[in-house]
């Protein structure tokens, strides 16, 4: 399976790219399956498409499906289901307010990328798409999302140290006592010494696997990442700091597009400079960002929407 | 006779029972201080401790009462953390 991720910064053109770069594919590789999700919380692929789309997955042609992901929804979903499952759970530690850790939970730094890279898991899981097209939310969450599978293994194998100490411990105790027990509000729980029967080591040791077959795949040839930026200085700043917070977790960049790129035989006074910047940052940036492609996209005096405009798009700046 | 062996018998399992207590003591606080430690690195979010991606705070917060109560017992403690450790190595 083939995944394709847009990145850049937000009004830079992604979802129209993106949305061009998913129905050129599906249209020349008619005997393969695609879905294009918009990972986004300001979604506008339905707009790029002309088709109104929603958290549910919409055919667009014979073989290209989209869907907007409800990034909202789904940690809504996901945090109410943990809730359930922590009163179950819990229902000796009636003094520890769980409502109001749920609270902080729903605001904690990193949960929207914990949810970009769920929804990513799950498609990745689903096995129906012979190709997968991420329309990504601005730069730093997906910057962020993509190191996040290498970030939580560091944690996670730290974590699973200590955890093991603790099992040890525990292993002495029980050999010299029994069996260890806990005495939480009145109510005794028995705590096993072993890591197969530990339920923190088996989501540990879970969790560790999935992060390490996603930090795989985004660094494998399989994923390609795709820049969008515009040819100014500070999209070039931009560009640049991606190729290499992206290099520092081993992840390669494939493409950049240089999209909304003027061209303009007798430039009113108004835009020279603009064109002069232009010139400058182009020469700059194949100077300076070897081994990757970069293509240029002019700026058209509309922006295509719908399948057909989409694909004469695809066909005349995405087509490698 | 019988008496005197079931006094015997209840004085060497008083005495079984206070060494094998004595004998683990040390292990049970120091488990008891690595599963707080857990718990901090885990639940420090809401201490403003830094803390581990949000993904594996998730994923093991349905499963962390043990660590969580150890970890509310000691920061009720906190203010006498000195006696506590006078007191585990007999220090009167």
């Amino acid at each position: 399976m083939d995944i394709y991720f847009f990145l850049g910064k937000g009004g830079v053109g992604k979802t129209t790219i993106s949305a061009s770069f998913s129905v050129g594919l599906a249209h020349y590789n008619k005997n393969k399956k695609f879905l294009i999700a918009s990972l986004d919380p300001a979604h506008n692929l339905g707009d790029a498409f002309d088709i109104e789309l929603s958290n549910k997955i919409k055919k667009i042609t014979d073989n290209l499906f989209a869907i907007e992901v409800d990034l909202e929804k789904m940690i809504k979903e996901y945090l109410n289901d943990l809730a359930t499952n922590m009163r179950n759970t819990y229902k000796y530690l009636s003094s520890f307010n769980l409502d109001r850790y749920f609270d902080i939970l729903r605001y904690s730094p990193g949960i929207e990328e914990y949810a970009v890279l769920e929804s990513i898991k799950k498609f990745l899981n689903s096995k129906d798409y012979d190709g997968l097209i991420f329309d990504t939310p601005p730069t730093g969450i997906t910057t962020r999302v993509l190191a996040l599978p290498r970030l939580t293994l560091l944690w996670s194998k730290r974590l699973m140290n200590i955890r093991r100490k603790i099992l040890d411990r525990r292993k002495m105790v029980e050999n010299v006592k029994g069996k260890t027990e806990a005495i939480i509000e009145d109510e005794v729980i028995t705590l096993t010494s072993d890591e197969k029967e530990d339920q923190i080591m088996i989501e540990l040791v879970k969790y560790n696997k999935e992060m390490e077959d996603l930090m795989n795949i985004f660094q494998s040839s399989l994923t390609k990442i795709n820049i969008v930026t515009m040819p100014e200085d500070l999209a070039l700043f931009e560009t640049k700091r991606i190729i290499e917070s992206l290099n520092n977790f081993d992840i390669k960049v494939n493409n950049i597009y240089l999209n909304k790129y003027l061209i303009c035989d007798n430039p009113p006074e108004v835009i020279k400079g603009k064109i002069i910047e232009q010139d400058r940052v182009t020469e700059k940036m194949r100077n300076e960002i070897k081994n990757i492609n970069i293509k240029d996209i002019p700026l058209l005096s509309q922006s295509p929407r719908g399948i057909e405009e989409l694909i004469k798009f695809y066909d005349n700046y995405l087509m490698i | 006779m019988k008496k005197l062996f079931d006094l015997l018998k209840k004085t060497f399992k008083g005495l079984d029972i206070g060494l094998r207590e004595v004998s683990t003591s040390l292990i049970e606080k120091e488990l008891e201080e690595i599963e707080n430690i857990f718990a901090l690195l885990t639940m420090g979010t809401f201490a403003g401790i830094p803390s581990p991606p949000t993904g594996i705070i998730l994923r093991i917060l349905p499963f962390m009462q043990k660590e969580i109560f150890v970890m509310i017992k000691r920061s009720k403690s906190l203010d006498d953390a000195f006696a506590e450790t006078a007191g585990m190595f007999d220090i009167d």
